[in-house]
């Protein structure tokens, strides 16, 4: 004890005081623990001498006494050293030591005493010394002491940012030695741990090394988050990572990679050996690895997951179960006396009423187990004008051409002409009717198809001198004197990004840049509702399958739930970590999907609120989702122009169709899913076999459980025409009734 | 779309761009190197003038922020710490960023814990309550001392839906005294709008049992109050589009009216 306060003595420090007050703090620290102080005051003697680095000691040394309870010595100190009061605040302790779960707590604290002074090893069974300062870098996350977290890193090894390049370098020498069928598998980890890595860097305003880590080490990375890198390399002070918010959200939440054991255990051991384990440490505390056991992934099947913005699903992430089946159709008995031309020709009406009630109710009367339940979630009963409507599709429905390889639709397509590039939103009714368009310039207009024009209904002066006992009087309600081709809406502030008809054609909806979704009635062509929640661009909306509820998404990263008679929403899905671009209902509209520019869709389940899958596989911000029309199978599109498969029930991907070269905007499944039309900026709509693509997969146990994937390479026999237009990207697709396949898009010349 | 939202996020990550380059290039240049190094290769010529403009605008509000702010500090130079604080009161009013996502995570959760509301059945177009739609006249008409014919200045663009309810958005005024007599007679349908009416009805032509009785509709002191009015949902076939329409139009209804009283 002696020799070592002797040793204290023998301080660099300048001040007196200060010598004294370490060697109470010391003889404190003495007195109330064991090792760790003993050391700690031993290690005083090899700190670095310097005023401005007395400072900091002494601020060091002040916040390891309150870590400590030793609050008299720290009001000692204080005093002394002529300190006020909030000059250290809260420790740093608490998130370091909840970072790293290697390092025993107690060896945590001591840790960071010897992080303060010294590079001796404490009397604690893992940690080496230079874990403790490094943590404490590492743990910077929790912001509030930043400082002291400069101070620490600054002054425990005094080039602590410099040896940065050196431990990303000692892993990639490691990773490159490893044997092949691993090296895949531990490649994952360049990416999120030199990312972390370098904001630390920037976090702690060390500047000059950020630039030099980057510069060196970017080249390195996947070819997939070259965007990601792009951003981060404009990020260099801290003051600009404050405003990004999605790279924020990816310091704080984990970055999700999954391992087979036995890559994990090549990791752990290599990086346990070494001295610095800082690189431990950060993938403690921000990378969260799934492992799995079984053979190691190789790299076509890594590269096939990978891309996003949080790496990917954790598999039990994907493991709620999902109700993808149709919820039952409801048995309408067709009227005798409807005006069906072909049952009045044919003789044996009642004899065709019931093909018609067969097709339209399920065969059999037991429930599918992958369907929900009729009142899993409220849905607004039918009315007669949608039973009317009901029978219509039947009717359409029995002149629907059936698709296949063999026998490919006709394509109609739809040109804006003189839109100016500012069409930024189509869609069409169910039954094809009607076209409506969302601008830039914060109209909607909507089109007549048919030859039928768009009437307003009368007001209501005229509407009184109507003759209402007429069979007509739906007619009559109309004024003539309104009737045109198109219609146009005022209302929004900004460009309309996302539009959708609600399925009985009374309703549109319009989401815009100005924060609202507005309602807007198709018979009086007036807004009804404005419903605010969002206070940022909203770029997408859909109306449920059977109305009244609709979804939202845009750039607060927030998918909403309205219904029409609330004026607040219904359910907030949180949890992307960039914007939500395109947000779909599942048909039997207990589910929704979205997707995000941080190149994951996620499922939420409307009734809960939960997300019950994450997706990932896309590289690029996904722009278009589609749910084929049974339910099972789901396919997106996004910036990096491939349309990918995925089957819902298991939450795995089962199919990647290349071809496009540019962002697909457009996808849609044929009414009996046999065909996938997709639309792209690259100026064609593409047909795809779908039948074939889902045949081909086959999902046992083994695959659902470890989520290998096997995507054969057949996007070449799958692909079942390019259909070129004249500079027009295809924005928006749909299939009639009979399945003649319509196109949308602005002539852009 | 992509280049908004990247840019954006920083400006002050252009200004700091600016500021380094603006000595040794012309400010075009400047800007084009920006776009390059933020990855944009596709942009209209236009947008270089878009950007420069907002940048002179920026960095101009900025500095005269912090010249403000020096002068309150009662300084001769304006000196880093006002250009700092200039830019952050700036970015919270202007480039406000969208809530963290733990806070969005928890307001979600307590969003969704509530169960989904039941529908009610029929009860025609839904839609919120009328305060939250956009369905109100936004005009109110003065109080006339002489009958009026106010079908002039109406909207009465009523909506009807193809189900069996419709809805009325608009003024409506007067012809009150026939919602009097159809309320006493038919009932229900109609009662919604009597009820919302704060309007005069001249005692001359009080409970008749038909309706052929407004003839004129002495219509004083029509202050519709616009909040109460919006979407109705009263059935089509009753008659209360009678009470729409101005005193002659009544007139010639009577027997329409006669018509759907007996039903």
């Amino acid at each position: 004890m002696a020799a070592v306060q002797d040793g204290q003595l023998n301080l660099e420090v300048e001040k007196d005081i200060k010598t004294e007050i370490t060697n109470d703090g010391s003889g404190n620290i003495n007195a109330n623990s064991s090792s760790p102080g003993s050391t700690s005051s031993g290690g005083k003697s090899k700190s670095p001498a310097g005023s401005g680095e007395d400072q900091q000691t002494l601020f060091a040394v002040l916040q390891f006494l309150k870590r400590n309870k030793l609050t008299e010595s720290v009001d000692i100190l204080r005093r002394e050293a002529g300190l006020s009061a909030d000059a250290d605040d809260s420790p740093v302790s608490e998130s370091a030591g909840a970072g790293s779960g290697a390092v025993p707590n107690v060896g945590a604290d001591g840790g960071d005493a010897n992080s303060l002074l010294s590079r001796v090893s404490v009397a604690t069974p893992v940690a080496p010394p230079t874990t403790a300062p490094p943590k404490v870098v590492a743990a910077s996350g929790g912001e509030d002491q930043p400082d002291v977290n400069v101070v620490l890193s600054a002054y425990s090894q005094q080039g602590d940012p410099v040896l940065y390049p050196l431990y990303y370098n000692g892993l990639k020498k490691f990773i490159e030695s490893v044997l092949d069928c691993h090296r895949a598998e531990l490649s994952q980890v360049f990416y999120p741990l030199f990312v972390h890595m370098y904001l630390e860097l920037v976090y702690n305003n060390h500047e000059i090394e950020a630039k030099q880590f980057f510069e060196k080490f970017s080249g390195d990375q996947e070819c997939y988050y070259e965007e990601d890198l792009r951003i981060l390399s404009s990020m260099s002070k801290k003051e600009h990572m404050k405003g990004n918010e999605t790279m924020l959200d990816f310091r704080t939440s984990k970055f999700v990679l999954r391992i087979s054991r036995d890559s994990y255990q090549l990791l752990k051991r290599h990086l346990q050996e070494r001295q610095n384990n800082q690189i431990w440490n950060i993938i403690q505390e921000h990378l969260y690895i799934d492992i799995f056991d079984g053979m190691p992934r190789s790299k076509t099947q890594i590269d096939a997951m990978s891309g996003s913005l949080a790496g990917e699903g954790k598999r039990d992430a994907n493991k709620a179960k999902v109700f993808y089946g149709l919820l039952k159709e409801p048995e309408i008995e067709v009227p005798l006396d409807d005006e069906d031309e072909e049952a009045e020709n044919e003789e044996g009406k009642p004899k065709k009423k019931k093909p018609k009630k067969d097709s339209m109710g399920s065969k059999s009367k037991k429930q599918d187990p992958n369907a929900p339940q009729q009142t899993r979630i409220p849905l607004p009963e039918l009315k007669d004008s949608d039973k009317l409507d009901k029978i219509m599709n039947m009717k359409e429905a029995t002149k629907k051409i059936r698709l296949g390889p063999d026998n490919l639709p006709s394509i109609c397509f739809y040109s804006f002409l003189n839109a100016y590039q500012g069409l930024t939103a189509v869609d069409f009714t169910d039954d094809s009717s009607l076209i409506a368009g969302g601008f830039a310039d914060s109209t909607v207009r909507v089109w007549s198809v048919t030859p039928k024009k768009l009437r307003r209904v009368k007001s209501a002066a005229d509407l009184s001198n109507i003759d209402k006992e007429s069979d007509d009087v739906l007619e009559r309600i109309m004024d003539e004197k309104t009737a045109s081709e198109s219609k146009i809406l005022y209302g929004h502030s900004g460009p309309v990004y996302g539009i959708s008809f609600s399925p009985d054609r009374n309703y549109l909806l319009s989401s815009s840049e100005d924060g609202t979704v507005r309602l807007w009635s198709l018979q009086t062509f007036t807004c009804l509702v404005g419903y605010k929640g969002h206070n940022y661009p909203v770029w997408d909306t859909q109306f449920s399958p059977y109305g009244y509820y609709f979804i939202s998404g845009g750039h607060d990263r927030v998918a909403r739930l309205w219904a029409t008679d609330h004026y607040q929403p219904l359910r907030m899905f949180a949890g992307h970590l960039a914007d939500i671009t395109c947000t779909r209902f599942h048909p039997n509209s207990n589910y929704v999907a979205t997707g995000s520019a941080d190149r994951t869709i996620r499922l939420w389940d409307v009734l809960t609120g939960n997300c019950v899958r994450i997706l990932t596989g896309h590289k690029g911000p996904i722009h278009s989702l589609a749910f084929s029309p049974n339910g099972k199978f789901m396919a997106s599109g996004a910036t990096d122009g491939r349309v990918l498969l995925w089957d819902v029930g298991h939450g795995l991907m089962v199919g990647e169709l290349k071809g496009h070269t540019d962002t697909i905007y457009a996808l849609k499944f044929s009414r009996d899913g046999e065909i996938l039309a997709s639309g792209s900026m690259d100026n064609t709509v593409k047909l795809w076999d779908t039948l074939k693509a889902f045949d081909d997969v086959e999902l046992d146990d083994f695959t659902a459980a470890t989520g290998h994937i096997h995507l054969p390479e057949n996007s070449q026999e799958l692909l079942l025409g390019t259909y070129m237009t004249k500079s027009t990207p295809v924005i928006h697709l749909h299939f009639t009734r009979r399945n003649l396949l319509l196109a949308a898009g602005a002539y852009n010349p | 779309m992509d280049m908004l939202l990247c840019l954006s996020m920083q400006p002050h990550s252009i200004l700091h761009f600016l500021l380094l380059m603006c000595s040794y290039f012309s400010f075009a240049k400047v800007m084009i190197q920006i776009l390059k190094d933020m990855g944009i290769t596709e942009y209209e010529p236009r947008v270089i003038n878009q950007m420069l403009e907002f940048t002179y605008r920026y960095v101009t509000t900025i500095i005269e922020d912090a010249k403000i702010y020096a002068t309150h500090a009662k300084k001769n130079i304006v000196d880093a710490d006002d250009i700092r604080l200039a830019i952050q009161c700036r970015m919270d009013q202007s480039f406000t960023s969208p809530p963290p996502r733990d806070f969005l995570l928890d307001v979600a959760r307590q969003k969704n814990q509530t169960p989904l509301p039941l529908i009610k059945p029929y009860t025609g177009p839904r839609l919120p309550p009328d305060r939250y739609c956009l369905t109100a006249p936004n005009y109110r008409l003065k109080s006339i001392q002489k009958k009026v014919s106010s079908s002039a200045g109406r909207i009465t663009v009523p909506r009807l839906s193809i189900g069996a309810v419709s809805s009325r958005p608009s003024t409506p005024t007067l012809g009150t005294p026939s919602v009097q007599s159809v309320t006493t007679k038919v009932g229900t349908p109609v009662s919604l709008s009597g009820q919302r009416f704060s309007v005069q009805i001249p005692s001359s032509q009080t409970a008749a049992s038909k309706s052929s009785t407004p003839s004129t509709p002495m219509v004083q002191n029509v202050l519709i109050n616009p909040s109460l009015i919006g979407s109705k949902k009263i059935l089509i076939t009753t008659n209360m589009v009678s009470q729409n329409s101005a005193s002659e139009s009544l007139k010639r209804k009577h027997e329409d009216d006669d018509d759907y009283d007996a039903l």
